[in-house]
């Protein structure tokens, strides 16, 4: 068995979605796999769609140039926080960690 | 034992790949209360197909298979998910789809049918190989894995993501390429240069005007590629990228009108008959962006048509108008497309291929009509969003790779002014 981590979702609307994250796989995949509504995924992970967009409140890393790009085009407007949730990958120290998703994707 | 028609009544989604799941999961988003029985002839959770022919290939050990929605999502959602079934009929006059001894009544149909690899006149050899679904993607695997000199027929873009994958496994990899150059219909020169020559730099060889005569073997196995022109390619394994056929025979069954090779639908996605929609792969629509009846395969074509469907299913009148775009992952590099070819282009070169990031604009009368972007994904989302507002571009601007794309606006001469400087 991969090792797990807990992470939470928090909708717009303020309902929180505590999920299994499995280490090494990214964001977008512990959102999809526990069918937290909001993220999309569309293009099932490689940088593409940009409908997976959350608020990250604590800072995993930059964006590289290609998420960047596409944090432009996102349909809820980007802020400081924004990351496409497909390009972080789960890491043990993000236990507990809250990423907010925006009104649209 | 005899068969009763189910009453399920809703609406019955015939194809559960990103079509199928896109359109069931945008009804229930929409506020569709009543049923959805989603019918698939593949036994594994619907799954993204993308992949199969990059990530998975690659993997050993772990399936890697990324599923579009998880088992709950299903359940939650109420959609009945039947796995392993082939729907061989559809009573239009009675609204009917039947499936195994199964028969069941529908309000609304949509067919999400999508299309099946375009297969050569050859022997059924054990190394020969289509790549569609999840099960060829299973067979070929291994046999990639195994296989030392490999030979990809077709340098379409599902040939290309093989060939490339099997380059970076170490593979000694042939290309053959019936015409001048690779994807010629979809991409630009330019392009079709520079993904040549990345598989080039790859140690692959790619050869144009190559048309096969046939694949020599001997018994079940295919040994040998041979060209009309004699040369000959020897092969350990054969992968096979020459199109596809879009699966129409059900809504040929049913008397559905069909063109460009598809199932003629409206701007609704719906199709001669009123009850029945057809989306995705399987699908003739016009494209409000090349004004014409086109069939494409992407993602997201079918998820976008799935949306519309979903959308008049659910009693909104606003018609599909997404611009079409697509994706590549080859090598290390991306190739993003937005909009769709065109003949007559005003071609705009941004950014100098040499350095691996640049664009192929295509613009028509000053307006952005389709973009072509090798790692440059800002240029593609700017042009996305250019496509769909039809506005005025500043070519000097947009031949420029340092500027922006987006802000690569003319400033209009006639129209409204708003609060424009001098």
């Amino acid at each position: 068995m991969s090792e797990t981590i807990k992470i939470q979702f928090r909708s717009a609307d303020d309902t929180t979605h505590d999920v299994e994250a499995t280490i090494g796989k990214s964001v977008m995949e512990a959102a999809v796999m526990a069918n937290v509504p909001g993220i999309e995924a569309e293009c099932g992970g490689c940088c593409s769609c940009a409908t997976c967009h959350v608020f990250s409140l604590t800072q995993w890393g930059e964006p590289d140039e290609d998420e960047d790009a596409m944090l432009d085009e996102t349909a809820s407007p980007r802020r400081d926080q924004s990351r496409l949730s497909c390009q972080i990958i789960v890491r043990a120290e993000m236990d507990g960690a809250v990423f907010v998703l925006p009104e649209q994707q | 034992m005899s068969s009763a028609t189910v009453h399920s009544g809703g609406v019955v989604i015939v194809g559960a790949s990103h079509g199928g799941v896109q359109a069931a999961a945008a009804l229930r988003q929409a506020g569709w209360l009543d049923a959805i029985t989603l019918i698939s002839d593949e036994d594994a959770l619907p799954y993204h197909r993308p992949p199969l022919s990059k990530a998975f290939l690659t993997a050993t050990g772990d399936d890697n298979l990324m599923p579009i929605k998880p088992w709950a999502f299903y359940e939650t959602g109420g959609i009945s998910l039947q796995l392993g079934k082939r729907v061989t009929s559809i009573d239009a006059a009675r609204k009917t789809v039947t499936f195994g001894d199964e028969t069941l009544s529908y309000d609304k149909l949509v067919l999400a049918t999508g299309a099946a690899a375009r297969k050569l006149p050859l022997p059924d050899f054990t190394n020969l190989h289509y790549l569609r679904d999840l099960s060829d993607a299973r067979r070929l695997r291994p046999a990639l894995h195994a296989a030392a000199k490999l030979v990809v027929i077709g340098g379409g873009f599902i040939g290309l993501e093989v060939a490339a994958t099997a380059a970076k496994l170490g593979k000694s990899v042939t290309v053959l390429e019936a015409q001048s150059r690779l994807l010629a219909r979809a991409l630009p020169p330019a392009v079709s240069d520079f993904v040549t020559q990345m598989h080039r730099n790859a140690k692959s060889r790619v050869l144009f005007n190559a048309v096969v005569k046939t694949v020599e073997g001997t018994g079940q196995t295919a040994c040998a590629v041979v060209l009309e022109d004699g040369r000959t390619f020897p092969a350990g394994l054969v992968v096979i990228g020459v199109g596809s056929l879009p699966n129409t025979e059900l809504a040929a069954s049913a008397g559905l009108t069909l063109a460009e090779g598809g199932i003629l639908v409206d701007g609704h996605m719906r199709s001669s008959n009123p009850d029945i929609y057809a989306i995705g792969d399987c699908a003739a629509c016009h494209n409000p962006f090349s004004d014409q009846v086109a069939r494409l395969e992407s993602v997201q074509n079918a998820v976008d048509q799935a949306k519309a469907a979903a959308r008049h299913i659910t009693g909104s009148d606003e018609p599909f108008s997404a611009v079409p775009w697509f994706w590549s992952d080859q090598f290390d590099s991306k190739i993003q497309m937005a909009g769709l070819p065109f003949d007559g282009a005003t071609e705009i070169l941004r950014g100098d291929p040499a350095t691996g990031a640049f664009s192929v604009l295509h613009l028509e009368d000053g307006v952005l009509r389709a973009a072509y972007s090798i790692n440059r994904a800002a240029d593609h989302m700017a042009a996305r969003k250019l496509i769909t507002s039809g506005q005025l571009l500043d070519t000097g601007c947009a031949g420029n790779p340092d500027q922006p794309l987006k802000d690569c606006l003319a400033s209009a001469p006639a129209g409204p002014v708003g609060n424009a400087s001098t």
